[in-house]
C-alpha cells in the first residue's frame, strides 16, 4: 500500500513538473478560465432592450402622433427614424437597420372618433428570433394597454363607469432572482462549463502525448499499475480544477455580487465528483484516440458540445427532444449546473440535492474504472 | 508556381488526412453533431415549462382558465398543490419553474365585473425561461380576458386599437431558421482554422518541414498545397450542413448561392489566415489547439451567432465589430431568410474583404518569415 502511494505520488509529481515547465499551459489552465468567465458573464445576456424601430405615420394627426409617442417612451423600442412609405420599411429591414416597424394606417384618428378601432400594423423582422419573440410580446402588451386606455377614455367621455369592465389583473413575481439578472443565472452555470472544457481538454492529450514522446513504453515497463497511473494523472488536474473553482467562486461573489446562499460543503462535494467525472471523460478519450489531432478534436467536441449545450447553463432543456434529454443525462454537466445554481441562488443543501450528488459520484466511479480498463486494453 | 508540384502536395495532404483512421470520420461526425445540438438545443424555443397550478377557486371558469394555459403548449402542468405554501418546496427542488395561483372567488369576481388578481410566480434562476414564461403568461391572460369580454358582452364596443403584429421573414419565429445559416460559417471556421493549424504544426513537430524545403517546392506552392485540402474539406462540410439544414430542419432558403458563396469565400480567407497565424505561434499541436480555443471562445460569444448582440451591454458592442464571424453571420442570415443581395449587404462584404486582406496578408507574411528563419 505504501509503495502504491509512493508510485502515485511520483506520477503526480511528474505531471506537475510537466505543467509547471510549460508557461503557456499554465496560462491556459489558470488565466483562460477567468478570462472566459469575464467575457461570458459580461457579454451574454438574454434581456433584450433598445430594439431599433422605425415609425411610419400615414395618418399625421394628433391621435396618431400620441400613439406613436408611446413607442418612443418605451425602453424596449429604440426609435431610430421615421419613414414615409411601406417600400422604405423593406429597405430598412433589408439593410438590418431596424428590426421593428410600426405603421399607423390613414384614418386612425377618424376611426377613434367614431368609436371604432384605429388600424395599426407592427412589422417584426423574424430573422433574429430571440428579439423578435420578445418584440412580439412587448408590442402586443403595449397595444393592449393603449387599447384599454383609449377604451376607458371613450367610455368615460360617454358618461359611463369604466370600473364596470371586469378582467384579470396578472401579478407576476420572480423568485430567487427578482431582478432577473442574467449574471446571477449565468455565472454559476459558467463555472461548470469552464471547468468541463479545461479539464477534458487537458487530460484528453496526456496519454497520447506520453505515447507520442515515446515515454509510454517506459511507463509500461515500470512497476506502476494502470490504476495507480490513472490516479497519478488525475491528482494534479484535480488540484488545478479546484484552484479554478475557488477563483471563479470568489470572482462571482465579489465582482458580480452573486449571493452564495447555500451550503458550501454540498458545493465542494459536488465539485469533487464532477471534476473526477470530467477527468475520466478526458482519460477515456486519451485512451482511445489514434493521434493527438483526434484527441484534441474529440476533447474540444465533447468538452464543448455537451458541456455548453446540454448542461442547461444557457439553453433551457425542457423543450429539447427526448433523445437529447437522454444524452444530457450521460454527461456530468447537467447535474453540476443544477447543484451550483441551487446552492448559489436557492440556498439549497444536500437534503434537496442528494440525487444530483449521488449521480455525479456514480459517474466518477464508473468513468474512472472505464478509463482504466480502456487504457489497459490499449497498452496491450 | 508549378501545378504538378502543388497537385502532389495536395495529394500528400489528403493521403495524410485519410491515413489517420479516426480523424476523417471525426471531421464529418463533428458537423452533424453540431447541427443536432444547435438545431435542437440552441434552436429550440422555450416550451414545456414545468408548472404548478394552485386552483383555490375550483369552478368551471378557473378550470377553463387553467386549460387556456395548457392549450398553448408552453406550459406543462405537473403539480396541483392545494396551498400556496406548497409551491416553495417544489421550486426549491427544481421540479417546477412556474406557478399559477387562482384565488378563491375567481369566477364570482369575474362575473361581477371586478378585477381579479391572479398570481404568477416564475423561477428567476433561469432568466431566459423566466422572461419568456412571464411573457407567455401575460399573453394567455390578456387573450382570456378579451375572449371573456367578447363572449359575455359585458363591455360595449368602444374605441380602441386594432393592432396586427406580423413577423416577417421567419413568421413561425423558429430559432432553427436563424441558427443553421450561421452554423455554416462557424463550422467553416472550425475546420479551416483549427484543423489546418494542426496540420502545419505537425510537420514542424516531426521535422518534415525542413525536408519539404530541401525539395524544389517554393514557399508559395507549399502554402497553396497546404491550404487547398482544407478548403475542399470546408466546402464539403458547408454543403453537408446546408443540405441537412434545408432538408431535415426545413430551414427555408430564400437567398442565392452566389451571395453565400462569395461571402463564405471571403470569410474563409480570414479563418485560414487565423489558422496560419496560429501555426506560426504554436510549437506543438497541443498549443495550436489551445490557441484555437483562445480565438474560438470570444468568436462564439461576440459574433451574435448564439447570443444576440442587441442584448449585450453597450460597452461590449464595439468589440463585436472586430470579429469577422459577425459579418458572416449577418450575410448568411439575411440572405437565407430575407434574400438580401450584394447591394443591401455591401457594408458586411466590405468589412469581410478588409479583414480577409489584413488577416490573410499578415498571416502569409509571417508564415514566410517564420519559414525562412
Amino acid at each position: 500500500m505504501r509503495a502504491a502511494f509512493r508510485r502515485i505520488d511520483a506520477i503526480a509529481r511528474k505531471e506537475f513538473i510537466h505543467i509547471r515547465r510549460d508557461p503557456r499551459m499554465l496560462i491556459a489552465v489558470l488565466v483562460m478560465p477567468v478570462a472566459q468567465l469575464l467575457l461570458f458573464a459580461y457579454a451574454i445576456s438574454f434581456d433584450v432592450s433598445d430594439v431599433p424601430t422605425v415609425l411610419l405615420d400615414a395618418d399625421m394627426t394628433a391621435a396618431s402622433r400620441e400613439y406613436l409617442a408611446s413607442y418612443e417612451r418605451s425602453d424596449f423600442f429604440d426609435v431610430v427614424g421615421r419613414v414615409d412609405s411601406p417600400a422604405e420599411i423593406d429597405d430598412v429591414f433589408d439593410r438590418s437597420e431596424a428590426r421593428i416597424a410600426v405603421w399607423v394606417a390613414p384614418g386612425f384618428a377618424r376611426a377613434l372618433e367614431r368609436g371604432e378601432d384605429g388600424k395599426v400594423s407592427v412589422l417584426i423582422d423574424g430573422s433574429e428570433p430571440n428579439s423578435a419573440q420578445l418584440g412580439q410580446t412587448y408590442a402586443l402588451a403595449l397595444n393592449q394597454q393603449l387599447d384599454r386606455e383609449i377604451a376607458v377614455e371613450w367610455v368615460r367621455a360617454k358618461g359611463q363607469d369604466p370600473e364596470a369592465m371586469g378582467g384579470i389583473g396578472a401579478n407576476v413575481r420572480t423568485w430567487y432572482n427578482p431582478e432577473r439578472r442574467s449574471a446571477d443565472f449565468l455565472v454559476p452555470g459558467l463555472m461548470v462549463v469552464i471547468i468541463m472544457i479545461v479539464t477534458i481538454q487537458q487530460t484528453a492529450v496526456t496519454l497520447v502525448k506520453e505515447r507520442d514522446q515515446g515515454t509510454f513504453e517506459q511507463v509500461v515497463v515500470s512497476p506502476i499499475r494502470r490504476s495507480e497511473l490513472m490516479v497519478g494523472k488525475v491528482l494534479p488536474w484535480m488540484a488545478i480544477a479546484f484552484v479554478d473553482i475557488i477563483a471563479i467562486t470568489l470572482i462571482a461573489i465579489t465582482l458580480f455580487g452573486i449571493p452564495l446562499r447555500g451550503d458550501v460543503f454540498t458545493l465542494g462535494v459536488g465539485a469533487l465528483f464532477f471534476v473526477l467525472g470530467c477527468l475520466s471523460i478526458g482519460l477515456m478519450i486519451s485512451a482511445r484516440a489514434s493521434s493527438a489531432e483526434v484527441a484534441n478534436l474529440t476533447g474540444l467536441m465533447v468538452g464543448f458540445l455537451p458541456g455548453f449545450m446540454l448542461s442547461g447553463f444557457a439553453f433551457p432543456l425542457n423543450s429539447i427532444p427526448r433523445f437529447l434529454q437522454v444524452i444530457s443525462y450521460l454527461f456530468p454537466g447537467r447535474y453540476m449546473v443544477t447543484i451550483t445554481r441551487s446552492v448559489f441562488l436557492k440556498g439549497a443543501s444536500i437534503d434537496v440535492l442528494w440525487p444530483q450528488v449521488a449521480a455525479l459520484a456514480l459517474y466518477a466511479t464508473v468513468g474512472l474504472a472505464l478509463a482504466t480498463v480502456l487504457y489497459a486494453r490499449r497498452a496491450r | 508556381m508549378k501545378w504538378s508540384r502543388v497537385r502532389l502536395l495536395v495529394w500528400k495532404e489528403l493521403l495524410q488526412l485519410r491515413r489517420d483512421r479516426m480523424l476523417l470520420p471525426l471531421v464529418f461526425i463533428q458537423p452533424v453533431l453540431m447541427l443536432l445540438m444547435f438545431g435542437y438545443v440552441v434552436g429550440s424555443d422555450v416550451s414545456n415549462i414545468p408548472t404548478a397550478l394552485v386552483d383555490q377557486d375550483r369552478t368551471s371558469l378557473s378550470r377553463e382558465f387553467a386549460r387556456a394555459f395548457e392549450n398553448t403548449g408552453y406550459f406543462d402542468i405537473k403539480a396541483h398543490p392545494a396551498e400556496e405554501t406548497a409551491v416553495r418546496p417544489l421550486m426549491d427542488a427544481n421540479s417546477i419553474e412556474m406557478a399559477i395561483m387562482i384565488p378563491p372567488g375567481f369566477q364570482a369576481g369575474m362575473e361581477r365585473g371586478e378585477q381579479v388578481p391572479v398570481q404568477i410566480i416564475v423561477d428567476g434562476v433561469d432568466s431566459k425561461t423566466a422572461s419568456v414564461a412571464s411573457g407567455y403568461a401575460s399573453r394567455v391572460i390578456a387573450d382570456f380576458t378579451q375572449r371573456r369580454i367578447e363572449l359575455t358582452g359585458l363591455m360595449p364596443k368602444t374605441a380602441g386599437i386594432d393592432a396586427r403584429v406580423r413577423v416577417l421573414f421567419n413568421p413561425s419565429l423558429r430559432s432553427v431558421n436563424a441558427m443553421i445559416p450561421s452554423l455554416v460559417a462557424y463550422i467553416l471556421m472550425l475546420a479551416s482554422m483549427a484543423l489546418m493549424a494542426q496540420a502545419v504544426v505537425r510537420e514542424r513537430e516531426r521535422g518534415t518541414l525542413e525536408q519539404m524545403f530541401v525539395t524544389p517546392i517554393t514557399r508559395g506552392e507549399y502554402l497553396f498545397g497546404k491550404l487547398t485540402p482544407y478548403v475542399i474539406l470546408s466546402v464539403a462540410q458547408i454543403a453537408a450542413v446546408m443540405a441537412v439544414g434545408v432538408l431535415w430542419f426545413r430551414v427555408p432558403f430564400n437567398g442565392s448561392v452566389l451571395v453565400i458563396g462569395a461571402g463564405m469565400a471571403l470569410f474563409m480567407f480570414t479563418t485560414l489566415g487565423q489558422g496560419l497565424i496560429i501555426s506560426t505561434l504554436a510549437r506543438n499541436r497541443h498549443q495550436a489547439q489551445q490557441l484555437a480555443m483562445f480565438l474560438l471562445i470570444p468568436t462564439i460569444v461576440l459574433s451574435g451567432f448564439i447570443f444576440p448582440i442587441e442584448s449585450m451591454p453597450r460597452a461590449i458592442v464595439p468589440l463585436t465589430y472586430l470579429i469577422p464571424l459577425r459579418y458572416a453571420v449577418i450575410v448568411l442570415r439575411s440572405n437565407f431568410m430575407k434574400g438580401s443581395d450584394f447591394v443591401a449587404l455591401w457594408p458586411e462584404f466590405a468589412a469581410m474583404a478588409a479583414f480577409a486582406i489584413a488577416i490573410f496578408g499578415f498571416a502569409v507574411a509571417r508564415f514566410q518569415k517564420r519559414l525562412s528563419d
